[in-house]
C-alpha cells in the first residue's frame, strides 16, 4: 500500500497538489485509486484551478497501474511460451507418467490425494530424485511431517546404475543429492516465508546454469492448513480459506512465472455416505489444475492411480504401478 | 422551421430496423447455451461446483467468437471478432485451446467432428487445417492473468485503452470472458483495512472490490457492445444440495416437474456474491455432474453433466459430455 508520497521522486507530476487533491477524496495510495471511479475523479479535477495537471497527473497514474497488472498475450505468444518452457517432468514412475502423457507438467500445480500410507511421500521422493538425476535440475522439497528420508532418495537414485563404478557413482550421487533442498516447515507462515525467499531468489537469479529450480514439492499441503481451522469464531475460519487460497495461488504464480513443476499432496476424511474426499474442502477444489488419487494394496506395493481432476483428460482414468524396493 | 424538422424525422422505420438489426444481432452459442439467445452488453454468469465444465463452455465460447464466418469456402459460423480472457482462476490450458481450435479448423462444422469422433480417435499430429486460419484465431485470443483483485481492478481500469488500440486496427472486440470471478472471494472477505487517515476511505473489502468491479465492467460495456461472460465457483459443497434432495424426497408434491422424461428439481445453490454482482448479471446457467456415465468406446468413460437455465427460468434440463472435440448435448 505504497502512499502516493512515495512516488512523486520518480514522477514528478504527482506533486503535493495532486496529492492533497487526491486527499480531499480520501485517496492516499495507489490502492485507493484502483477503488476509486477515475472518470468521476478527472470531473472534479475539471473544477479545480490547475485542472490540466491534475488531469495530467490522472492519466500518469493510469499508465502506472497498466504497470500493475500481468502482460497481455495473444494466444500464439502463449502457445510459445508454453511449448518451450512448459515441458514435462518425468515422475520416475511409469504408471503416472503413463497416466499423465509424460509426467508432471511445468507451469501446473499437480495435487496427490490419498488416505495415509497409501504412497503420496514414495511418490514424491521418487519425483525429486528422478527430476534432480534425470532432468538436471533442483528439487525445492518442504517438509512437513519429517517425512523426507535420504536413505530412500539414495536407494531410488541407485537403483539403475552399474554397482561395479563405484567411484564415479558415489561423484554422481553427491551432485545429485546437492541438487535436492530440502527444508522442514511445520506452519502455513513460515512456508509463505520459505516461498517468498524462493521467488525472490529465483528472480534475481541469471538465466541458465544448471541449478535452475525444476520441482518444488511440498508434502503435505493439508497438515500444514488444519492447525488453524481451530481458529476462535468466524474470524478465524475465514482466516484458514483465504491463508490455503494466498498460499494456492503462490504455489501456481511460482509454477508459471519461474517454469517450476509443483507438487503437493493431500489427505482425505470421511465425506457424506461415508465415502472417503480429499480434505481442504471446495474452495481447494479449484487451484490445483491436476488432482490424483492414490491407493495402495494392503501390505502389497502396487499402487491404483485415478484422475480426478484434469484440464483436458476425463476424469476416472486411472492406472497401476508398482514402488520397487 | 425547427418545429418542421420535429416532425419529419431523422430516418424512417426501415433504415432504423436495418441499422439496429444488423449491428446487435443475438449470438447464437453452441450448445448447452444455444437456448437463450445472447445479445452484446449481456451478463451471463456460468455457476456450478468444481469440476462441472465451466471453462470448457467458456473456451467454447471463445473460439466461436474468434472464428471467422466464412474462409476459403468454408463455413464456420464464428463471430469473427476478438475475445478477451481474464484468467482469474490461473488455470488455462493453452494446448486444450489449440487443439480445439485445430479440430473446429479441420473439420468446418461441428456436427461433422462428432460423426468423425465416434468412427476413429483424432491423432494430434494427423489434423489437417488451415495454418493461415489458425494463426488469425490465435492471433485474435487476447489473455491476461491475475494473482490477486488488486491486478483484476488495474487490468479492468486499462482494458478500455486496449480495446480502442484494437479498434484502431479494424478489430473488434466481441466477447469478455472471465474465469471465475469469485475466484478472490475468501482472500477479499478476510482482509481488513484499518483507515489509517480519513473515516471515509474506501476499504478493501469484497463488497467494495466487487462494486468497483461491476462500475469497471458496465463502462466497458457502455463504451464497446460485447457479451461479457463469467464462471463462478460454486463454493459451498454439496451438502446443501444432498439435504435439498432429500427433503424433495420426503416431500414428492413439490417443485418437481415432469417434462419428456426429464425431471427438472430445484436445487438451490447458495448465493455468496454481493449484491451488486447479482443484480449485474443478467442471464444465469447452472451446470452440475449427475452420477451417470456415457460410455462413447470401449476405454473412455464420459460423465455427464447437467446445465439448467436459471435466469430466465427455463423449466427442463440439458445434459451434456465433454469429449476430445468439445461439448456435445445428449440426447
Amino acid at each position: 500500500m505504497a502512499p502516493l508520497k512515495s512516488l512523486e521522486q520518480e514522477y514528478p507530476i504527482l506533486d503535493s497538489n495532486f496529492q492533497s487533491f487526491c486527499a480531499s477524496h480520501d485517496i492516499f495510495s495507489v490502492e485507493d485509486l484502483l477503488l476509486h471511479d477515475l472518470y468521476v475523479l478527472a470531473a472534479f479535477a475539471e473544477q479545480e484551478s490547475s485542472s490540466e495537471r491534475l488531469k495530467q497527473g490522472i492519466a500518469q497514474v493510469l499508465s502506472i497501474i497498466d504497470g500493475q497488472h500481468q502482460p497481455w498475450l495473444n494466444g500464439i505468444e502463449l502457445l510459445e511460451d508454453a511449448q518451450r518452457n512448459k515441458h514435462v517432468l518425468s515422475t520416475g514412475c511409469e504408471g503416472i507418467d503413463l497416466l499423465l502423457h509424460g509426467g508432471l507438467r511445468v507451469g501446473q500445480l499437480t495435487e496427490l490425494v490419498g488416505p495415509s500410507s497409501s504412497g503420496k511421500t514414495q511418490v514424491c521422493l521418487l519425483a525429486a530424485s528422478n527430476v534432480a538425476k534425470k532432468h538436471i535440475g533442483s528439487v525445492v522439497y518442504l517438509d512437513t511431517g519429517n517425512s523426507f528420508s535420504p536413505q530412500r532418495v539414495t536407494q531410488f537414485i541407485c537403483q539403475h546404475s552399474d554397482p561395479a563404478i563405484d567411484q564415479a557413482k558415489h561423484r554422481t550421487l553427491q551432485k545429485v543429492m546437492n541438487n535436492i533442498s530440502c527444508k522442514s516447515v511445520f506452519d502455513i507462515f513460515t512456508m509463505f516465508d520459505v516461498l517468498h525467499q524462493l521467488e525472490f531468489n529465483l528472480r534475481s537469479q541469471m538465466q541458465g546454469g544448471d541449478c535452475k529450480v525444476q520441482l518444488l514439492i511440498v508434502d503435505s499441503v493439508s497438515s500444514m492448513v488444519t492447525p488453524i481451522l481451530g481458529g476462535s469464531g468466524s474470524q478465524g475460519i475465514h482466516s484458514w480459506h483465504a491463508l490455503m487460497i494466498s498460499a494456492g495461488y503462490l504455489l501456481k504464480k511460482l509454477a508459471h512465472e519461474h517454469n517450476i513443476a509443483v507438487l503437493v499432496t493431500n489427505h482425505t476424511v470421511g465425506g457424506d455416505g461415508g465415502i472417503s474426499k480429499p480434505a481442504l474442502g471446495e474452495s481447494w477444489k479449484s487451484i490445483p489444475h491436476v488432482r490424483l488419487l492414490l491407493s495402495c494394496d494392503h501390505g502389497g506395493s502396487i499402487c491404483n492411480v485415478s484422475i480426478l481432476k484434469h484440464p483436458s483428460m476425463a476424469v476416472g482414468k486411472a492406472a497401476r504401478f508398482m514402488i520397487h524396493n | 422551421m425547427e418545429a418542421k424538422g420535429w416532425i419529419s424525422g431523422d430516418e424512417s422505420a426501415k433504415e432504423m430496423l436495418g441499422r439496429v438489426l444488423s449491428r446487435a444481432r443475438p449470438f447464437l452459442l453452441l450448445p448447452p447455451l444455444h437456448r437463450v439467445p445472447l445479445r452484446p452488453r449481456n451478463v451471463l454468469e456460468i455457476v456450478g461446483p468444481s469440476p462441472s465444465a465451466k471453462t470448457h463452455l467458456l473456451i467454447q465460447a471463445a473460439l466461436t467468437c474468434v472464428l471467422p464466418v466464412d474462409w476459403n469456402g468454408v463455413h464456420y459460423g464464428g463471430f469473427d471478432g476478438f475475445a478477451i480472457f481474464i484468467d482469474l482462476d490461473c488455470r488455462f490450458d493453452i494446448f486444450r485451446f489449440s487443439h480445439l481450435l485445430k479440430l473446429r479448423l479441420a473439420s468446418g462444422s461441428v456436427s461433422e467432428i462428432d460423426r468423425e469422433q465416434n468412427n476413429n480417435t483424432i491423432k494430434r499430429s494427423s489434423i489437417a487445417y488451415d495454418e493461415e486460419l489458425y494463426t488469425l484465431c490465435m492471433r485474435r485470443f487476447s489473455y491476461v492473468r491475475c494473482y490477486d483483485s488488486f491486478e483484476f481492478l488495474a487490468t479492468l481500469k486499462t482494458l478500455h485503452y486496449r480495446i480502442q488500440k484494437e479498434k484502431a486496427y479494424g478489430n473488434c472486440v466481441h466477447m469478455l470472458l472471465i474465469d471465475s470471478i469469485g475466484a478472490f472471494h475468501w482472500i477479499d472477505r478476510a482482509s481488513t483495512c484499518l483507515p489509517l487517515r480519513g473515516s471515509n476511505r474506501k476499504s478493501h473489502s469484497v463488497q467494495t472490490v466487487l462494486e468497483t468491479v461491476v462500475q469497471e465492467i458496465r463502462k466497458l460495456l457502455l463504451l464497446h457492445p460485447m457479451l461479457a461472460i463469467a464462471t463462478k465457483a460454486t463454493l459451498f459443497g454439496n451438502r446443501a444440495m444432498n439435504e435439498a434432495k432429500c427433503r424433495n424426497l420426503r416431500k414428492p408434491d413439490t417443485s418437481y416437474s415432469q417434462i419428456g422424461g426429464i425431471t427438472a428439481l430445484q436445487l438451490p445453490y447458495r448465493e455468496y456474491m454481493p449484491s451488486a454482482w447479482q443484480t449485474f448479471v443478467t442471464h444465469r446457467i447452472l451446470l452440475r455432474p449427475s452420477d451417470d456415465h456415457l460410455a462413447v468406446s470401449d476405454d473412455q468413460n464420459h460423465s455427464v453433466y447437467f446445465s439448467e437455465w436459471l435466469l430466465p427460468s427455463l423449466s427442463f434440463l440439458d445434459k451434456f459430455i465433454v469429449k476430445e472435440a468439445g461439448v456435445f448435448l445428449v440426447a
